[in-house]
């Protein structure tokens, strides 16, 4: 394959940043296709538009999903990227690898494809970026008889779920994230590889509050652990902490001099519900205001804990779409218990009555975040049967979140305004 | 009444082969039988894919359904 001439990429490797372009023309030394990746990217810098069609029909026997077909629209100027197809595998939980693993699966992709990966997309999969058609079923066959891995999720499928390190490496995890996790992509693994929705459909699992998956900006179901009680409160290590004996955040901002530790100024202040205060030299919170965001845990590890009582919130409609706004997931449960010892039931019964929903009234190409929208979350929360609650609503001190029915009135709409005006002047 | 599964299976397939698009999300082949549930469909669409009587069609993003023989890839080929 030929070398083109790329002066428009050749000018990003000038910076002081690695450049994918570098790793390209190193890569091309022993894939000339590469080449040609450069070569149709400069041709797009130049033209100003795309050079790659999206879509088709390529896939593997059996699955609706897990290949995303890419074809050039200029093959005949480069040849080597026809057909430049990508691969989703399902990433372990929490991104854990050996080694000899993530070997294997680059020698797998050298053989069958470019060999260029992108570790990783932004559901969390494994992505293998180029290869032609021919090699799919050959490619598939290794990865799953020789390395037991499967194909993510791709299209109106529910895509690989994902989770953060829970329990396996965090303290502050409040459920098993990683078995959660497992026992949800096994449970649904038709949903996964065969299409089933209106559009794609994502859950991800974060053990706590801090989020580390962006559960609520990124997943359709967002599950962040939380506790019911109060937070654990050792008042010997908040002293060391307030004499400057232990480091904030765990030592995360020891690089500079910040000054004496102000619990003040860095914790109580900064508690956005301001349910946080001094008395007596001992640290008070009133539990029943406190929201959970972890700052005061984050500051003083040592010092202060989730509460023993553990689960999860479950949210609802995050999307990050290119076209129209992003959008968070908004909290529909605000506890459930997460346990293996029950199949996590409490969750699993939710999801399929978010699924029976959303298929159901969801228009073609509409995320449920966007049905939701299109309802009214009122109307959402009566079809899954359950009691709206402040912590729902943005504002809850300023938005009428309540709205009565008319046989909640008493006398109905239908009352005399002149009656009622008689008593009640306007 | 609701259709028997073969019933269902020939009137996802006339819709299919009639209907003006070649390819049809999920959601269009409900009407083929109001009383069926959404995932009943989607499972009879599948074992028709799995027949190869019906195929699938992505862009990635979102993905559609088709007979074969009215599908084309965007290379021309007859598909995989
Ligand atoms: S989300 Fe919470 S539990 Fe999970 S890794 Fe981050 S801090 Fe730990
Ligand atoms: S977790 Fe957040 S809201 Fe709760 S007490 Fe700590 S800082 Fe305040």
């Amino acid at each position: 394959m030929a070398k083109h001439e790329t002066p428009l990429l050749d000018q990003l490797e000038s910076g002081p940043w690695p450049s994918f372009v570098t790793d390209l023309k190193q890569q091309a030394a022993t894939k000339p296709e590469c080449w040609d990746i450069l070569g149709i990217l400069e041709l797009s810098f130049k033209d100003r538009i795309t050079h790659w069609k999206h879509g088709g029909i390529v896939g593997v026997f059996g699955y609706g999903g897990g290949i995303v077909g890419r074809y050039a629209d200029v093959p005949e100027l480069f040849p080597g990227v026809e057909h430049f197809h990508t691969v989703r595998v399902a990433q372990p939980s929490s991104k854990y690898y050996s080694s000899a693993n993530l070997r294997q699966l680059c020698d797998l992709w050298e053989k069958h494809g470019s060999g260029v990966t992108n570790m990783h997309g932004s559901t969390g999969d494994i992505i293998l970026l180029g290869t032609r058609t021919e090699n799919l079923e050959p490619f598939f066959w290794d990865l799953t008889h020789d390395m037991n891995q499967d194909l993510g999720g791709s299209g109106s499928n529910l895509r690989t779920p994902a989770n953060c390190i829970g329990e396996s490496r965090c303290e502050w995890s409040c459920y098993d994230t990683e078995e959660a996790c497992y026992k949800l992509t096994m449970q649904y693994q038709d949903e996964i590889h065969r299409p089933a929705f209106p559009y794609k459909f994502k859950f991800k699992f974060s053990g706590c509050p801090n989020d580390c998956v962006a559960a609520i900006a990124r997943s359709d179901i967002s599950v962040i652990g939380t506790w019911k009680d109060d937070i654990r409160i050792d008042q010997a290590a908040v002293k060391e902490y307030i004499a400057g004996n232990y480091p904030s955040n765990g030592g995360a901002h020891s690089g500079r001099d910040w000054g004496k530790f102000d619990i003040t100024k860095e914790v109580i202040d900064l508690c956005p519900t301001n349910c946080m205060w001094m008395e007596g030299g001992e640290l008070k919170i009133d539990n029943s205001e406190c929201t959970r965001c972890m700052h005061c845990i984050n500051v003083m590890p040592r010092a202060l804990r989730p509460g023993a009582e553990k689960g999860a919130s479950v949210l609802v409609g995050a999307k990050a779409p290119i076209l129209d706004g992003a959008q968070f997931s908004t909290l529909v449960l605000p506890f459930i218990p997460m346990s293996a010892d029950n199949d996590f039931e409490e969750l699993v019964e939710f999801i399929e009555k978010v699924w029976d929903w959303w298929m159901e009234v969801g228009k073609n190409r509409e995320r449920v975040g966007e049905t939701m929208q299109r309802v009214g979350l009122p109307t959402f929360i009566k079809v899954m049967e359950l009691e709206p609650i402040p912590q729902m609503v943005k504002e809850p001190r300023s938005n009428p979140y309540v709205f009565w029915a008319e046989e909640e009135v008493e006398g109905g709409f239908e009352r005399d305004v002149e009656e009622f005006r008689a008593k009640h002047a306007a | 009444m609701a259709l028997s599964k073969d019933e269902l299976k020939a009137a996802i397939i006339e819709k299919a082969t009639k209907s003006p698009k070649p390819q049809l999300y999920i959601k269009d082949f409900y009407a083929c039988d109001p009383d069926a549930k959404p995932r009943e469909i989607k499972n009879i669409a599948n074992e028709l894919v799995r027949e190869q009587k019906l195929m699938f069609w992505s862009s990635g993003s979102t993905t559609m359904y088709g007979v074969p023989s009215r599908i084309k890839n965007d290379d021309g080929e007859g598909g995989v």
